[in-house]
């Protein structure tokens, strides 16, 4: 069975039922399904053994969150972004304050930009362990997923030393920081980074170089570079096409620019090369935190914002590397202190839109695998 | 009356009946589940024989590989389950004259003691004389019976590759 | 131990004596027999449950049961099977229910048959059937028409494909499964189990025990891997997968029923490692010592049945281990290995053993020769192509 060219961008997918045979069958799989990470429903068309079209349906955890940000102030959005992508809250709440702080002009100081790059680099090392603990599940290694939820709930007993909470942090402000750590955090986060770094080859050598999970996942879900471009996939779905994109170091927003790490990009464009890149991800994300904390100066973690926040009138559309990639927040401000247009551009929505041309051709059982290397969460594909 | 001749009995009554379940059952798959305990049932019968090798491999081929196959011939074809079986139909006279007639004939021989007929000699072991014999006396029969399972087998790879 | 034979001879001489027809105490002693195997399958498999929730919760940095039964949860099994015997029976409304109640008999009947040929200590056999071991094969085969029965009758169409995989694919690792077996069998000249384990006497050079698994290393390798895939567990569990599409064949079936399915597993397993342990590791040859008021073959026997056991045990313990280490193979891979692997080199294992045998030793050491010089080959190959996975893995571009 080969594989069919992909579809030229712009058309719709649609099919009609036309009538069952044996050989070609609609199987629905979800919404409430162990392996669709989340209330994700596809339904999915079979020749035998091979899907030949997919189509999601989403919209099960559809919350109203930018009709709701129309109806709150600034400050009160920041617990929302928190819901959005819940397993990588601290970058949502990232994204979301550098852009109200451009859009107002804002200068961060320079310890609050070096505490929100600690955070958010913990952060996506968090959220990448999840995504192997719940990949390596999927395709039978239960082992793994234990070991990679030891490790983050190290991560998050640092999270909850520093805000209190294990999941929705809402710690970031317009302007700097809520809190500043704690007295013994940088030391605790330290013995963390050196635990954490042996911890890596314990994976590989579990999973990563074992030749079963590697003949699972090498040759699958591919799709083509430049189809991949078109369709505005963003974070390790693109670098592990060969395409180097990372918002950290196009952008060099925040303090990014003074750390020294390197973003993994690798070439076959199938779901080894994503694990490739996330699993290199992690250890640069250490890279990062090690020399931030080493570069951590003193000061203050607010700068001088009204306590009612007003950004002037305007429009902006700021991005931000999240775990899953290219995480943008749209705000119209019209002056007042609720925002006339809040929008979010959420990385996992525009992946799961490309999951149909990774899967035609692929085998029923290579569903789960390129599903889970896709990385969706669903709070932020549904909002 | 001894106690193998029951024996004896009991196990025939209980092949001739599944059987009977596989030729006049109306559904499908219980035939086919009935066929299975014909085939123990001859694999039985083979032990009291003392052709315990034979029975083994009775059970092994027969039960193990070609009832299988049976069933997954039953299973692939859809909506076969709520189909009615015809268990009868237009030469049921022929048939049924065809398998009375070598009913007769079987009990005529077993009664007159037809020496061809009747049965050899029983043997302590009988896998290594037959694996002696299948190599020696009969070592042609064996490879020509070979060459025929490998000509079904490249026949049905031919058969199930997708052009 | 000769003292049971001569209980039971002692039995038939007794009703004999007394008029009763031979068939009473037969049945009566197959009746106990059948009994005690039972018994043991049913403790064994519990407590197989129980190790196994504590060897994958010790390798996953957990504790596992700790509670039921006070030390390290030894009640858990126990707790377990009681409220699986109290759940609801359900049948699916539509379901074929002869089939549908036969199917877990069948497959229980198909795993305590197997029982009969295993040597537990020399003289301790139920049976000790002269085709010992082609008798253990074909009654495992049966157990495959049962789950195919079970995932017919429960009237699911998810059910009928998982019942198909599994068994294509009990059926395709049969085959090479047979072909190793053959080997050590050929080396004896027997297919009886008692007489298998009795050829393994004695001792090579003084040192090594003359186990099969040290001629025949290549044959108990592919053994070993088939009964993973027999036994339906990692990683060639794709037919009881979870996280896959398509569910497993027993997904209708609760209460007890599912817990027969669960038994006949364990007692599976069981099974096959004591093929393994009888064929390949000199079944229940061991060191022993006089124990002081029992007579020498009592004690000969207690020492037996112990080395048997922990052989056993000790395989049970590495699928356990594999099952919780290693990730699951797909379909088409699982269906790859067994075919264009596995067949071939059972098969060469069954020539070279075939040409020794009769050639003689001389054949032997040419064989190990160009045995190691295809094993170097392989072993750089394997490095060569390791490293450029490694390479890969160290590669960036920032």
């Amino acid at each position: 069975m080969e594989r069919k060219p992909p579809l030229p961008a712009g058309t719709t997918v649609a099919f009609e039922r036309t009538g069952e045979t044996m050989e070609e069958m609609y199987v629905n799989m979800g919404p409430q399904h162990p392996s669709t990470h989340g209330v994700l429903r596809l339904l999915l068309k079979l020749d035998g053994e091979y899907i030949t079209d997919c189509i999601p349906y989403i919209g099960y955890l559809h919350r109203c969150h930018e009709k709701i940000g129309e109806n709150r102030n600034y400050t009160q959005i920041i617990p929302y972004t928190d819901r959005l992508d819940y397993l990588a809250a601290m970058s949502m709440n990232f994204g979301y304050v550098l852009t109200v702080e451009r859009l107002m002009g804002v200068k961060v100081p320079e310890r609050a930009e070096y505490m929100r790059v600690i955070l958010a680099e913990l952060q996506r090392i968090a959220s990448h362990l999840l995504w192997l603990a719940t990949f390596g599940l999927d395709l039978g290694n239960f082992t793994i997923f234990i070991y990679c939820f030891r490790e983050r709930e190290r991560i998050l007993d640092l999270f909850e030393a520093v805000s209190g909470q294990r999941l929705n942090y809402s710690f970031y402000r317009i302007g700097g920081m809520a809190m500043d750590f704690p007295d013994s955090w940088a030391a605790d986060c330290r013995s963390f980074l050196d635990w954490f770094k042996q911890r890596l080859p314990e994976y590989d050598a579990l999973m990563g170089e074992n030749v079963l999970f590697q003949k699972r996942v090498q040759g699958i879900g591919i799709i083509d570079p430049k189809v991949a471009v078109d369709y505005g996939l963003s974070g390790p779905m693109i670098r592990s096409c060969g395409v180097q994109w990372d918002l950290r170091r196009r952008d060099l927003y925040s303090v990014y620019d003074r750390f020294d790490f390197e973003t993994p990009v690798f070439d076959s464009c199938d779901v080894w090369a994503r694990y490739m890149v996330r699993r290199r991800e992690m250890a640069e994300s250490a890279r990062i935190v090690e020399q931030a904390l080493a570069q951590l100066p003193a000061g203050d973690i607010m700068a001088k914002v009204p306590k009612n926040i007003k950004p002037p009138a305007g429009q902006i559309y700021c991005r931000t590397e999240s775990p899953r990639g290219e995480l943008g927040f749209y705000l119209i401000s019209d002056g007042s202190p609720k925002p006339y247009r809040y929008k979010v551009r959420s990385p996992a929505y525009v992946n799961l839109s490309a999951v149909p041309e990774m899967l035609r051709g692929c085998l029923v059982a290579d569903l789960v695998a390129v599903l889970g290397s896709v990385d969706i969460v669903l709070g932020e594909v549904d909002r | 009356m001894t106690i193998k001749l029951a024996i004896f009995y009991f196990l025939a009554a209980f092949t001739v009946w599944a059987a009977g379940v596989v030729v006049f059952g109306k559904n499908i798959v219980r035939a086919a589940v009935a066929l299975i305990f014909s085939f123990c049932g001859m694999a039985a019968l083979y032990v009291l024989l003392d052709a315990e090798f034979l029975a083994a491999v009775q059970v092994l081929i027969y039960v193990g590989g070609i009832t299988i196959l049976l069933l997954f011939a039953i299973m692939l074809t859809s909506r076969i389950g709520s189909k009615a079986v015809k268990v009868v139909n237009d030469q049921v006279v022929l048939s049924a004259m065809t398998g009375i007639g070598l009913l007769v004939g079987l009990i005529y021989a077993s009664i007159a003691g037809i020496a061809e007929l009747s049965a050899p000699p029983r043997l302590p072991e009988t896998a290594p004389f037959l694996g002696r014999a299948l190599l020696t006396t009969y070592a042609l029969p064996f490879e020509v019976v070979s060459v025929l399972l490998l000509a079904a087998m490249i026949g049905a790879i031919i058969l199930a590759r997708k052009e | 131990m000769s003292s049971f034979a001569d209980l039971v001879e002692c039995l038939y001489a007794i009703t004999a004596a007394w008029g009763i027809p031979w068939i009473i105490p037969t049945l009566v002693v197959m009746t106990v027999v059948a009994g005690i195997v039972i018994g043991y399958i049913a403790v064994a498999a519990m407590f197989m449950i129980w190790w196994e929730r504590k060897v994958s919760a010790h390798i996953q940095v957990r504790f596992g049961p700790m509670r039921v039964g006070g030390w390290h949860g030894w009640a858990q099994s126990i707790a377990d099977g009681v409220k699986l015997l109290l759940k609801e029976d359900i049948i699916p409304a539509n379901a074929d229910k002869v089939v549908f109640v036969l199917a877990p008999m069948v497959v229980f009947a198909a795993a305590l048959a197997a029982y009969v040929t295993i040597p537990w200590a020399p003289g301790l056999i139920v049976r000790d059937l002269n085709i010992g071991i082609l008798y253990m094969i074909s009654i495992s085969s049966l157990a495959v028409v049962g789950i195919i029965m079970a995932g017919w009758s429960s009237n699911n169409k998810y059910s009928v494909l998982g019942a198909m995989r599994s068994a294509a694919q009990a059926v395709s690792y049969e085959v090479p499964l047979v072909l190793s077996l053959l080997g050590p069998v050929m080396i004896a000249g027997t297919m009886s189990m008692g007489r298998l384990v009795e050829a393994q006497n004695g001792w090579w050079f003084g040192v090594l025990p003359k186990w099969f698994v040290f001629p025949q290393v290549v044959a108990f390798v592919v053994y070993f891997t088939c009964a993973l895939a027999e036994c339906n567990r990692l990683p060639f569990d794709i037919p009881e997968a979870e996280s896959e599409l398509v569910a497993g064949f027993h997904v209708e079936y609760s209460g007890m029923r599912f817990a027969i399915f669960f038994l006949a597993e364990y007692a599976n397993m069981f099974t096959v490692t004591a093929i393994a342990a009888t064929l390949f590791l000199g079944g229940w040859h061991g060191p022993w010592m006089p124990l002081p008021g029992l007579p020498q073959e009592v004690a000969q026997g207690l020492f037996g049945l112990f080395w048997f056991l922990l052989k056993c045990y000790f395989l049970i313990f590495v699928m356990m281990w594999l099952r919780w280490t290693l990730a699951r193979l797909r379909v088409d891979q699982l269906m790859g290995l067994a075919w264009k692997v596995l067949l071939p080199v059972a098969f060469a294992n069954l020539i070279v053993t075939g040409l020794v045998l009769v050639l003689g030793k001389q054949v032997l050491l040419y064989v190990v020769g160009i045995g190691i010089v295809i094993l170097v080959a392989v072993g750089l190959a394997l490095r060569a192509s390791a490293n450029t996975v490694r390479m890969q893995m160290q590669k960036a571009r920032g």
